[in-house]
């Protein structure tokens, strides 16, 4: 018999913290956005969109990302998570951290408590990666999926380094360059070489499997890799050494036709797939990966500039940011905690009842309704926000800024119906 | 047991079997054509070869315990004997008309 992945599974308690700490995280990110509105409209680098950011970010984003992917080492790697023990102790740690740096951000204490704030995130995002690392020494699975996910978790390690240095120099000011100079690098690190490059892989496992399809091109993913990482590389290089910002659109260019060989994967799985109705949870996952184009064209609009004035610069600048964070990355999560989150906690409840009598399915642990109602609002959250980011229209940003608490209190009460669910039997087996 | 009555034998485990669904994909694993053979060899041993539709498949711990557990429901003292195979790997092409219907193809 070969080996099976349900053995390696972690237990539910190294997952369910991530998911209940990131979608209370999401509540307290749009509360922050009702707060500082007015500041989305202002240049980025202001203390109110840093705190949100790595709210977003760090509170949200990456929370549930470390819970999802302790459930998905055995499925990527084929190995168990290397120690349990320590992903719980990197949450705790993590969970104080984030919101540590947020308040620093929040109260602009650059020069006093962030030091403090970001050595305690590295530390904590540092025993994530040994942890992801060791899980992956393990293993004797060394695909490109697999590939892509630690290559994921390097570029994690050199976005964390970046970031403490810009918050050491704060304090002590060693670096060469002005602080968005090394901004912009932490950023694009961030987005891509970590959270790009992790969705790709984990996403090149989980959307044929949840899709049905077959028979896929597997070279595309290679080469998304090599482009996507060849582009990183390069683009990091240049803006550490070299400086030359009239060879950027080159490795813009790189990292572009990587994520479209990307996407081209994930639309063979999509025309390849044995289920044709979409659910709840992959509606909003294919919205991501079509989503994907905003950020390319924006990215194009800040690399070669075309003239545009320098304060609409700022302002398709945060809405880079917003499109990945929000455009992307949210969307993708908002329909892949349905895809996760249930199975977590069906196995929990019910692995040891099945074929004894009937259990529910993990679709029926949540509301489906629900999860409907605040996909499609989030919709409207993005348009009012891109809208009002773009024209620069307050009042935009307001709806939007509501709609996204609406969004994720309607979240927050499906995530906490899964969490608090009590084992249900629905009738015994003739 | 004559071969005529152990082939019915195998048809009605093949029939349990249908009551074990598989949790994401909602089709019992019968009509999803993870079931690749069905043994019995007369004296209460049973043999099932069957494959997972990927070989990550993360839940495939729990769909082996649903497949005793559904044959333990009827035939409580017999030994189940499953083989995880992935030769050949599974694809569609395996899902019967049934389980077509049910994925809306």
């Amino acid at each position: 018999m070969s080996n099976l992945n349900s053995n390696n599974a972690p237990k539910a308690s190294v997952v369910k913290p991530h998911f209940i700490f990131g979608s209370l995280a999401l509540f307290m990110l749009s509360i922050m956005i009702i707060i500082a509105d007015s500041n989305l409209l202002d240049s980025y680098f202001d203390n109110k969109i840093i705190a949100i950011t790595h709210m977003a970010v760090l509170g949200w984003a990456v929370m549930i990302v470390f819970g999802a992917l302790y459930q998905l080492v055995p499925v990527v790697f084929e190995t168990s998570l290397y120690s349990e023990r320590l992903a719980k102790f990197t949450f705790w740690l993590s969970g104080f951290s984030v919101l540590f740096l947020t308040y620093t951000f929040w109260i602009g204490a650059y020069t006093s408590l962030l030091i403090y704030a970001s050595l305690l995130m590295f530390i904590s995002l540092l025993l994530f990666i040994i942890n992801i690392f060791l899980s992956y020494k393990n293993s004797k699975l060394k695909n490109i999926s697999s590939r892509f996910v630690i290559t994921a978790v390097f570029w994690l390690a050199i976005t964390e380094l970046i970031g403490t240095l810009i918050a050491f120099n704060f304090k002590y000011n060693f670096l060469s360059e002005i602080h968005l100079h090394y901004l912009k690098i932490h950023a694009t690190i961030g987005l891509i070489g970590w959270f790009l490059l992790l969705i790709i892989g984990v996403s090149s496992i989980l959307i044929p499997m949840f899709l049905v399809s077959h028979e896929l091109n597997n070279k595309k993913l290679i080469y998304a890799y090599y482009f996507i990482n060849s582009g990183l590389v390069a683009l990091s290089i240049n803006w550490f050494f070299i400086h030359q910002n009239s060879i950027n659109i080159l490795f813009w260019l790189s990292i572009v036709i990587g994520v479209l060989f990307f996407t081209s994967f994930v639309y063979d799985s999509y025309k390849k797939r044995m289920r044709k109705k979409l659910d709840i949870g992959m509606k909003p996952t294919m919205l991501a990966i079509i989503s994907i184009i905003l950020p390319i064209v924006l990215s194009l609009a800040i690399t070669i500039g075309f003239g545009i004035e320098q304060t609409l610069i700022y302002r398709i600048t945060t809405l880079y940011g917003f499109s990945i964070i929000f455009g992307f990355i949210t969307t993708l999560i908002l329909g892949q905690t349905y895809k996760t989150l249930p199975f977590v906690i069906w196995l929990d409840k019910y692995s040891n009842l099945v074929g004894k009598t009937k259990t529910p399915m993990p679709r029926e642990l949540y509301s489906e309704k629900i999860a409907n109602i605040h996909y499609y609002i989030y919709l409207f959250f993005i348009l009012s926000m891109i809208l009002g980011i773009l024209f620069s229209e307050i009042w935009l940003i307001k709806i939007g800024s509501y709609l996204l608490l609406v969004v994720a209190i309607l979240y927050n009460i499906n995530v906490f119906k899964m969490i608090f669910h009590k084992v249900k039997i629905i009738e015994k087996n003739e | 047991m004559n071969k005529e009555e152990i082939t019915i034998f195998e048809l009605e485990v093949l029939e349990l079997l249908k009551n074990v669904m598989d949790p994401e994909i909602e089709i019992n694993i019968v009509d999803l054509g993870l079931i690749y053979e069905v043994t019995y060899d007369g004296e209460k041993n049973i043999n099932i070869e069957m494959t997972f539709s990927t070989p990550s498949c993360p839940l495939g711990e729990t769909i082996i315990s649903s497949v005793k557990e559904a044959i333990k429901q009827k035939h409580q003292d017999f030994i189940i004997n499953i083989d995880i195979v992935f030769d050949p790997l599974w694809s569609t092409a395996l899902v019967s008309e049934e389980g077509k219907k049910l994925l809306g193809l």
